[in-house]
């Protein structure tokens, strides 16, 4: 490794800035162990880097396996990347799931860029069409919009709903119209601003930024815009995709209470995506003031069809329907869900749409990583039944502390491919560690075994036979 | 290569034949619920139909597969392919001689190793059908035999075996994915309309239901049935005795096909076949069976009543059917402003008495004749 082409540091340093982005990402709780040589360093610039000074070459961390591939690092590592999106943590924080969003694109020159494949702008049309998706899919209960910037104007493409469907349609429109023109984020936050005036108190108000320019060309101080974005309670986060700039950061800062976490640069395409769809998880709510907690009355009605031989008007979009649900208090027959009652003005939503989110509330606990000495318990997966790699007999401990030395001890990954439930303790592959805290929201172990709750397990010993 | 330069290129796609199908059977086996409905179908016979209609899906497809879980009172465990981790170590090891027996059993169907082999050993029996028949029965029985009368209560953990299920699915899927595809977010080509590919696998979940839905596995049950929803894994149900209220929801939500076969469970197997055998690509050419209407009411946090009209806490979004004690969410703790609750709706205001007097005095006196009726 040390003689390759273009090394020129000390293997000290390298490992130190091994060590430095693995505090950087996403691992704070790791920083209390290591002792951070560059301290001093940090001490005497005021702020944190920037984005660009914390490079890392992924060359440096790659060490060889004992038997000379890099097989063994490269698989280690995409793990532990995979784990390191999980391992965020899990602490139940409040926060808003009513929420208002609104989504601004570049249009503007600066998008027609290629260094995103194929161009920045269809990128982002195709990664903001996955937004909307998965935005409605996590917050299904959320309101949002999507304004354009282009020819120095901010350009209306949907207006605030919750329908997916709406948004993906609008979007498909523009795709096929190259950008042109400056931008304006002044007049683009402006637009937001009206977007978001009548939103009710009780949910949140965001606007999100895909900046491609590095120029905004404004009609007035954008600094009173953002006096009114505070007062308002707006916050923005910006996903820049050239470069910093002051302007945007101050933005960002600013509506976010001096937290600077909601201004990133996309180094390339997957991690544009990644920093898009980190939006839609629902935000921390800040301040006291800044929620406005009531309690909504809303109705839950069930799906019915018409009498037969008849069809109804539903009373929201005046067509004729077979099936639709009846407004719990007055009886007005509406033919989508959610919707607020055209009648009475009851909400109607679904409960499964307040059940979408129930997870937020109950997360799923962290896996832990299991060492070898534990892995005896369990040959296979529980859930998905796949083989885990054999535990290492006595014999094999030689070569295992060998391999364990040259590898780095990359974080959340663990050595026996195991992962273990704190609450159930059965083991679990990364593919359903992924699944179960990305996709599920269950761990398969709790709830498939309830007699380590109900502390019955002891009767299987004796396990009476009633066979019938 | 075609995506890249755009160029018609060797495809191999029209000799690949059909897709792989991966069914997913359910079994809940609530030794309770099956008591209930003995005399109109014991489980055996159940048993039987379910091995006929899992026989026809294989039949179905060279490359199909199949899954079978049981759903029973405390726990879900699988009956085909067989976990090969000690579960009950006294048990296990009666039944298997060594448990390391199995030990190389992986997920993989056909490099399992039935546990009783001479189970299937009938010359005039397609070796597959007899491996998972005798796999099945011999994990049912073990299942069976280590029920304690104190394990007998009423319900049936549904949600875990939903979540087995699914990770079973997610992992198989993933072996079946190509390369190119696994981790694709940042497809050059990608365009919003271009995100439907069609899957490597079509995996669909039955649920063979016998006992009512459990209020307290409402979310975990519901998280289950988001994750099939999202990755378009469509959960069948067909309920042999009551109508359990969440599986209904499911099938609606997952776009499942949803049976009650509560009027006759004899014909069981009838209805697996026609209701349940076509996977997901043929249900596009076919009518499917359809709900009337689904049952959509929540159940409150605080009483478990079942409701229409609730209230739910802006934070976390809890249900209650009141307005609970001092205004604070019993769920999130939040002290809640009470908004606009009872206010009235906005309705015409009382002058209509005045229309009485003079036909068509204004010309404001358009629109309904009659006002809103109030509450009688």
């Amino acid at each position: 490794m040390a003689d390759s082409d273009g090394e020129y540091q000390a293997d000290d340093a390298s490992e130190d800035e091994f060590r430095d982005h693995q505090v950087s990402s996403g691992t704070p709780l790791d920083s209390r162990s290591h002792p951070r040589t560059d301290k001093p360093k940090k001490g005497g610039r005021k702020s944190g880097k920037a984005a660009w000074e914390d490079l890392q070459r992924s060359w440096d961390v790659v060490v060889e396996g004992a038997d000379g591939t890099l097989a063994g690092a490269i698989e280690g590592l995409a793990e532990a990347q995979k784990r390191a999106r999980l391992l965020k943590d899990t602490t139940p924080l409040q926060r808003g799931i009513i929420r208002h969003l609104v989504l601004v694109l570049d249009m503007s020159f600066a998008m027609l860029e290629k260094d995103l494949l194929p161009t920045r702008h269809l990128l982002s049309m195709a990664y903001a069409s996955e937004f909307v998706q998965e935005y409605f899919e996590q917050n299904p209960i959320s309101q949002l919009a999507i304004i354009g910037m282009r020819d120095g104007i901010a350009v209306r493409i949907s207006d605030m709903s919750g329908n997916p469907g709406d948004h993906l349609e609008k979007l498909q429109g523009w795709v096929k119209q190259d950008p042109q023109g400056n931008p304006s984020l002044q007049n683009a936050l402006e637009m937001c601003r009206g977007a978001l005036f009548h939103t009710p108190t009780h949910g949140t108000r965001e606007v999100l930024i895909v900046y491609g320019a590095l120029m905004s060309s404004d009609p007035g101080d954008i600094r009173d815009t953002l006096q009114s974005l505070i007062k308002d309670r707006i916050r923005v986060s910006i996903v820049g995709l050239a470069a910093q700039v002051a302007i945007c950061e101050e933005l960002c800062s600013k509506t976010n209470g001096g937290d600077t976490s909601g201004y990133n640069i996309a180094l390339d395409e997957p991690n544009f995506r990644d920093l898009l769809l980190e939006v839609t998880t629902p935000p921390i709510t800040r301040t006291k003031e800044q929620n406005n907690a009531s309690l909504l009355m809303m109705g839950f009605p069930s799906r019915t069809l018409a009498a037969p031989e008849t069809t109804n008007y539903c009373a929201c979009h005046h067509r004729p329907t077979r099936e639709g649900y009846g407004c719990t208090r007055c009886g007005t027959r509406v033919c989508r869900l959610p919707a607020e009652c055209p009648g009475c003005g009851l909400t109607l939503i679904l409960s499964t749409h307040l059940a979408r989110s129930y997870h937020h509330l109950f997360p799923l606990r962290n896996w832990i990583e299991v060492p070898w000495a534990e892995a005896r318990r369990s040959k296979s997966c529980y859930s998905c039944l796949s083989p885990f790699p054999h535990v290492p007999g006595r014999s094999g401990v030689n070569s295992k502390g060998q391999e364990k030395q040259d590898r780095p001890p990359v974080k959340g990954l663990s050595e026996s491919a195991r992962y273990a439930c704190e609450v159930c303790g059965n083991h679990f592959c990364i593919d359903c560690d992924l699944f179960a805290h990305e996709v599920l929201h269950n761990c398969p172990g709790c709830q498939s075994d309830t007699r380590g709750a109900a502390q019955t397990s002891d009767a299987n010993g004796t396990a009476m036979e009633i066979d019938s | 290569m075609n995506r890249i330069d755009a160029s018609e290129h060797y495809d191999e796609s029209g000799f690949t034949g059909q897709t792989p199908s991966l069914l997913t059977v359910v079994i809940d086996t609530n030794p309770r619920a099956w008591a209930a409905i003995h005399d109109l179908l014991p489980i055996s016979k159940a048993i039987a139909n379910i091995l006929v209609f899992i026989n026809a899906h294989l039949a179905y497809g060279n490359e199909n597969q199949v899954a079978v879980l049981a759903a029973h009172t405390n726990r879900a465990v699988w009956l085909y392919p067989v976990s090969p981790n000690p579960e009950h170590p006294p048990l296990a090891r009666r039944r298997n001689g060594s448990a390391k027996d199995v030990e190389m059993a992986g997920p993989d169907h056909h490099g399992h190793r039935p546990r009783e082999p001479q189970l299937g050993t009938s010359a005039n029996k397609y070796p597959q059908f007899a491996k998972i028949e005798s796999s099945i029965l011999a994990s049912l029985r073990s299942l069976i035999d280590s029920t304690s009368p104190s394990d007998l209560n009423p319900t049936t953990l549904i949600s875990g075996a939903l979540s087995m299920a699914l990770s079973y699915i997610h992992k198989t899927s993933l072996a079946f994915e190509s390369p190119k595809t696994s981790a694709d977010p940042a497809n050059p080509t990608t365009t919003p309309s271009a995100k439907t590919a069609v899957p490597n696998l079509h995996a669909r979940i039955l649920v063979l239901s016998v006992s009512q839905s459990e209020p307290a596995q409402y979310i975990p049950t519901m998280n289950a049935v988001f994750a099939a929803s999202h990755a378009r894994i469509p959960i069948d149900t067909l309920a042999l005795y009551s109508a359990p209220t969440f599986l209904q929801q499911a099938a609606f939500i997952t776009n499942g096909v949803f049976l009650s076969a509560a009027a006759n469970p004899r014909g069981l197997l009838t209805y697996l076949m026609f209701g349940f055998l076509a996977d997901v690509d043929a249900r596009a050419s076919l009518v499917v069976p359809t709900q009337d209407s689904v049952d959509f009411r929540a159940a409150c946090f605080c009483h478990r009543n079942v409701v229409d009209t609730g209230f739910v806490c802006s934070i976390c979004l809890s249900i209650f059917c009141d307005v609970p004690e001092n205004a604070e969410c019993l769920t999130c703790g939040t002290k809640l402003a009470l908004g606009n609750y009872g206010a009235k709706p906005a309705v015409i205001p009382r002058k209509k008495k005045k229309r009485k007097r003079v036909n068509g005095g204004g010309r404001e006196e358009t629109g309904s004749a009659t006002g809103t009726p109030g509450p009688a």
